[in-house]
């Protein structure tokens, strides 16, 4: 049926302008094309568009599988992320402690209560301090005797034992330069030793330090993790897909355009994961909600479990795309290296 | 629209491919190769593919030593070059349509455009009609014709083809080659690697013989 057909086909006119067309075009050199620049950028986004669309169907149809990647993404995206909440919530708290940093001076016994008065003063005007309230020896041994119930065999005694002090509220409570402080004023006459309450403090900050440089490393851990995974399911995918890499490269295809279609679907996986990974976060963080609150209110103190809001759910995603896309790169490079030819 | 200046293939170093070859193809010539099986008929093509470089001497195609393309413009260079494949090589999960789009998909043309060359291409191969099948739903043969549109659709002024007919009976063969015949009579060069002798006796084109990868016999056969 078909030869009779072939064998009467004249060449159409068509087909005589586009032969010399193409020689033209030969002739010209191996980058020149007769499609206009704008047009092709025109179907040039349309084409991301279609490869967006068409990676994302490709995931659809294999619903379960990307499902369970998106998971794997997901959980090493959570646990970072958690631990970053955490922390932040901590410097919150951190923050706080701060604020209630104090020193203590111990007066001298001798010193009397106009010389401490004095001193005080003195001090109320003294740069880097924000805050002096005078604790007389009489005030100090009340609440002493109130906070022990002592009242009636304290008042035994002939005279007061307990010095005067001068509770100090630094303006910079960082503990380098409160401790600075506290030996200035040491040396101070008439105070006989300045206390301050920072030892735990600094092992707090040094945890957070910690707490800090494990979270980092952590993030980096799990962000390879979340590379590998991507990688390779885009390994296994650009593997299912090498006959039509292979034709395409073929027939002209650029690198780029090869990649493309895998580049979307790692970012797909990523965007997916990082989905699952604040729907996680969201779910921990109210399963949490209930019992941490409790906690910290039997503490006296106030503290919000911390949630991702708005800016971070959006970092969460875009780093998660992010990762999920280079991962692609890197599966796609190895590959299109194999298959191409020199 | 061809030239081989000396060229010869080195597989792994120690065997020789192909050695020592020199002709040129005219522009607007329809040349065949033959050579027995291992000849380095796919060789040769593959060269002037660049899916292999030459490990000596050079080929011009076009005018242009293809040998000084930088990778980069490879994909805009293969552009110009239509390719049959004796396995035809289209992609099972797209329609006829879509395979023929392909080439056009891939060098940005207009959806609006692609189709249209799209028809012209299945019009020639007389299969307009099947566009929106798939290729399992197509006959060897029709197949085969499907991948001719693909390689002509951008209007290349070249077009290669290995063992186009390879699977195909002899009616189907003569059909196919009467197709590229269609293609050479409007101006394109045309070069076909087929060891069907008895095919290629009877349509009277240049045949290049090639065995053991040297050029043993160059016949104008008209
Ligand atoms: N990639 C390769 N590596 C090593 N040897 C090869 C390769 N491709 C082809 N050959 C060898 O080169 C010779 C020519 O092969 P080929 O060009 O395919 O011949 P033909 O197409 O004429 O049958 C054969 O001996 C084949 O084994
Ligand atoms: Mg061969």
């Amino acid at each position: 049926m078909s030869s009779s057909r072939l064998r009467t086909r004249k060449p159409t006119p068509e087909a005589v302008e586009s032969a010399d067309a193409a020689e033209r075009r030969a002739r010209k050199g191996a980058r020149s094309s007769r499609v206009s620049v704008e047009s092709r950028y025109r179907s040039w986004l349309s084409h991301h568009g279609a490869m967006a669309r068409d990676s994302a169907r490709r995931l659809l149809v294999t619903p379960i599988a990307s499902l369970l990647t998106m998971l794997a993404i997901a959980i090493a995206l959570t646990l970072p992320a958690a631990l970053w909440l955490a922390l932040d919530s901590a410097r919150l708290l951190d923050n706080e402690l701060n604020d209630s940093a104090q020193l203590t001076l111990y007066l001298d016994t001798s010193v009397s209560e106009g010389r401490a008065l004095d001193l005080a003063d003195r001090l109320r005007d003294e740069q880097g301090i924000g805050g002096v309230r005078l604790i007389t020896a009489a005030e100090g041994m009340e609440e002493f005797a109130q906070a022990l119930d002592l009242k009636r065999s304290l008042s035994l005694l002939d005279n007061n034992p307990l010095p005067a002090s001068i509770m100090i509220t630094p303006v910079d409570t960082t503990p380098e330069s409160v401790h600075q402080l506290a030996t200035r004023l040491e040396s101070e006459p008439g105070v006989e030793s300045a206390r301050l309450d920072l030892a735990w403090l600094e092992r707090l900050r040094q945890l957070g330090e910690l707490g800090q440089k494990v979270t980092l490393g952590l993030a980096v851990l799990f962000g390879l993790g979340v590379l590998l995974v991507v990688g390779n399911t885009i390994r296994l995918s650009v593997e299912s897909r090498r006959q039509e890499i292979e034709v395409v490269t073929l027939i002209g295809a650029t690198h780029a355009f090869v990649r493309r279609p895998f580049l979307y679907s790692g970012a797909w996986y990523g965007l997916g994961g990082g989905l699952l990974a604040c729907g996680i976060l969201a779910l921990g963080g109210s399963w949490l909600a209930a019992p941490v609150t409790g906690l910290v209110q039997s503490y006296g103190g106030n503290y919000v479990l911390p949630s991702l809001g708005l800016s971070g759910g959006a970092a969460l995603l875009f780093s998660s795309t992010i990762l999920g896309w280079v991962g692609a790169w890197f599966a796609v490079g190895r590959h299109l290296a194999s298959i191409s030819p020199r | 629209m061809i030239a081989f200046e000396h060229v010869g293939k080195r597989y792994g170093g120690r065997f020789d491919a192909l050695a020592g070859l020199d002709f040129t193809v005219e522009r607007g010539e329809m040349a065949f190769l033959t050579g027995h099986s291992g000849a380095g008929k796919s060789s040769l093509l593959k060269l002037i593919m660049l899916l292999e470089r030459p490990s000596r001497g050079r080929i011009l195609v076009a005018g242009h030593d293809i040998g000084r393309l930088h990778v980069s413009q490879v994909p805009y260079y293969r552009r110009q070059i239509g390719v049959v494949f004796q396995d035809h090589q289209l992609l099972s999960d797209r329609n006829i349509f879509h395979n023929v789009a392909l080439p056009l998909m891939i060098q940005g043309v207009t959806p609006r455009e692609q189709a249209r060359r799209v028809r012209a291409a299945l019009d020639k191969v007389g299969l307009l009609h099947r566009e929106k099948a798939l290729p399992v739903e197509l006959s060897g043969g029709e197949q085969q014709r499907v991948g001719i549109a693909r390689a002509v659709v951008n209007k290349p002024a070249l077009l290669l083809a290995d063992e186009p007919t390879g699977n195909l009976d002899p009616a189907l063969s003569a059909d196919i080659m009467r197709l590229f015949e269609d293609f050479n009579r409007i101006g394109t060069t045309v070069m076909i690697a087929s060891h069907d002798l008895a095919l290629i006796a009877g349509l009277h084109h240049r045949t290049l013989e090639l065995a053991d990868g040297r050029l043993i016999a160059d016949k104008d056969a008209r």
